[in-house]
């Protein structure tokens, strides 16, 4: 696979389908996998922090608690943020996957950093969490860099750039709305509304209802 | 090595003839340097030290409280190359079309299976393994005495969730016993010479080193 382009300050989207190679550009990006040609130049990076794509293999704590304290946060606020009350001594192993990933993300998006790449945020959670991680994400925007690597086509955040994984290579589709025209992967959604005359200024849930709204008049 | 029917066989043999005598082990690291690419190996060379690492640690006990130490450690050692050696050659599918060939569509077809699963799950434990080093590095935990056990928890908890979705999947699919396979194999000339030489091995593991050495008697 190759890969070029520059990723600045806001909320970056890169989409692709299954396999295309999503995974492996988040753990390059985060420096666990050497290039075999080219280099990755980090301007004002100091803190960088990869969500992995399946939660239980991030376990590093005997019960919640401990592992809300591996990752030096407030286990309180956590278990709040999570609905996790209550059970802070039981094993995250024991945890449902959805549970598991919620505090996971809620771990991670906790933290202070430069650069945050999320690989598949959006795996094991219900529409409800989905939106929930979207609404996070747009909160914690202006505080660097994050990358979103997602094949998910329904629910997404506000983002400033959209890539795609595209016959191996990463192509820039560009800022939204204009990406929408020129990315393969743009959800079904979007184009029904392109279709209908009305195109949504962004990715969110209130840009989608925003257009679908105008539609209607 | 092409034909997985002699690196099996080959497999076993040199296993036991290691077991079996320390001059059969020398032997069987003889084969192991002229018949095997030695320097894939290197590539796992951190894997293959702390294997080797925890060898010594159980040979100088014995040592200690036994004796025989120096022995168990350069048989178990070879053992160790010889698993190696076949880990690296092992295809996807080779169990299955070797157990068919040996014991026919039920019982070489179950047994094959459960080979490949044994497999796939060593494959899955390595992948596993690597991603729970990644999370302990980006949570700036350092690997150690410490992590082996959440590690251990994280890889047996990942064993046995795969190993219910196999069970699921079979279930649906209807299985019950056995299957249809008509294996091909490819047979070279090395293969027969090295399967040869395992044979000259085992010979030689058997008879008393003094039977060769008659200064030793």
């Amino acid at each position: 696979m190759s890969a070029t382009g520059s990723f600045h300050e806001g909320v970056h989207l890169v989409s692709g389908d299954v396999g295309c190679g999503k995974s492996t550009l988040a753990l390059i990006m985060a420096g666990f996998f050497t290039l075999s040609e080219g280099t990755i130049e980090r301007k004002g990076i100091k803190s960088c922090i990869l969500s992995l794509q399946f939660p239980e293999l991030s376990v590093t704590g005997l019960t919640v608690a401990e592992e809300c304290a591996s990752w030096g946060v407030d286990t309180d606020k956590i278990l709040d943020s999570t609905g996790l009350h209550g059970r802070e001594n039981e094993s995250p192993l024991s945890l449902s996957r959805g549970e598991l990933k919620r505090l996971h993300l809620a771990c991670v998006l906790d933290q202070e950093y430069d650069l945050l790449l999320l690989d598949e945020p959006f795996s094991s959670l219900d529409c409800r969490e989905k939106a929930r991680l979207c609404d996070r994400i747009g909160y914690k925007k202006g505080d660097g860099i994050t990358i979103i690597f997602t094949h998910e086509q329904n629910i997404l955040p506000r983002v400033d750039r959209i890539w795609e994984i595209s016959g191996q290579a990463l192509v820039d589709c560009g800022r939204p709305p204009d990406a929408f025209f020129r990315w393969r992967h743009v959800p079904p959604v979007i184009i029904r509304l392109i279709a209908s005359g009305q195109t949504p200024d962004n990715l969110s849930l209130d840009d989608l209802r925003e257009a679908e709204c105008r539609i209607h008049g | 090595m092409q034909d997985p029917r002699i690196r099996i066989a080959a497999a076993a043999v040199l296993s036991l003839s290691a077991f079996i005598s320390l001059h059969g082990a020398a032997a069987v690291f003889l084969w192991w340097v002229v018949f095997t690419p030695r320097c894939r190996l290197a590539r796992r060379f951190p894997l293959v030290l702390s294997l080797v690492l925890m060898i010594a640690f159980f040979s100088i006990v014995l040592e200690i409280f036994g004796g025989g130490g120096l022995s168990y450690f350069f048989r178990m050692t070879v053992i160790l190359l010889t698993g190696m050696w076949i880990y690296d050659e092992q295809k996807s599918g080779e169990f299955l079309a070797a157990g068919v060939w040996l014991f026919g569509q039920k019982t070489g077809f179950e047994l094959g299976m459960v080979a490949e699963m044994g497999m796939q799950s060593l494959v899955s434990v390595a992948a596993d393994l690597e991603r729970i080093r990644m999370a302990e590095e980006i949570k700036g935990i350092s690997w150690g005495v410490r992590s082996l056990v959440p590690a251990g928890l994280v890889l047996v908890h990942g064993a046995l969730v795969r190993a219910e979705d196999n069970a699921e999947l079979l279930a649906v699919r209807g299985y019950q016993c056995g299957g249809t396979l008509c294996p091909k194999f490819l047979t070279s000339t090395s293969d027969i010479v090295a399967g040869v030489f395992v044979v000259v091995v085992l010979i030689f593991s058997l008879v008393p080193v003094s039977e060769f050495f008659i200064l030793y008697r």
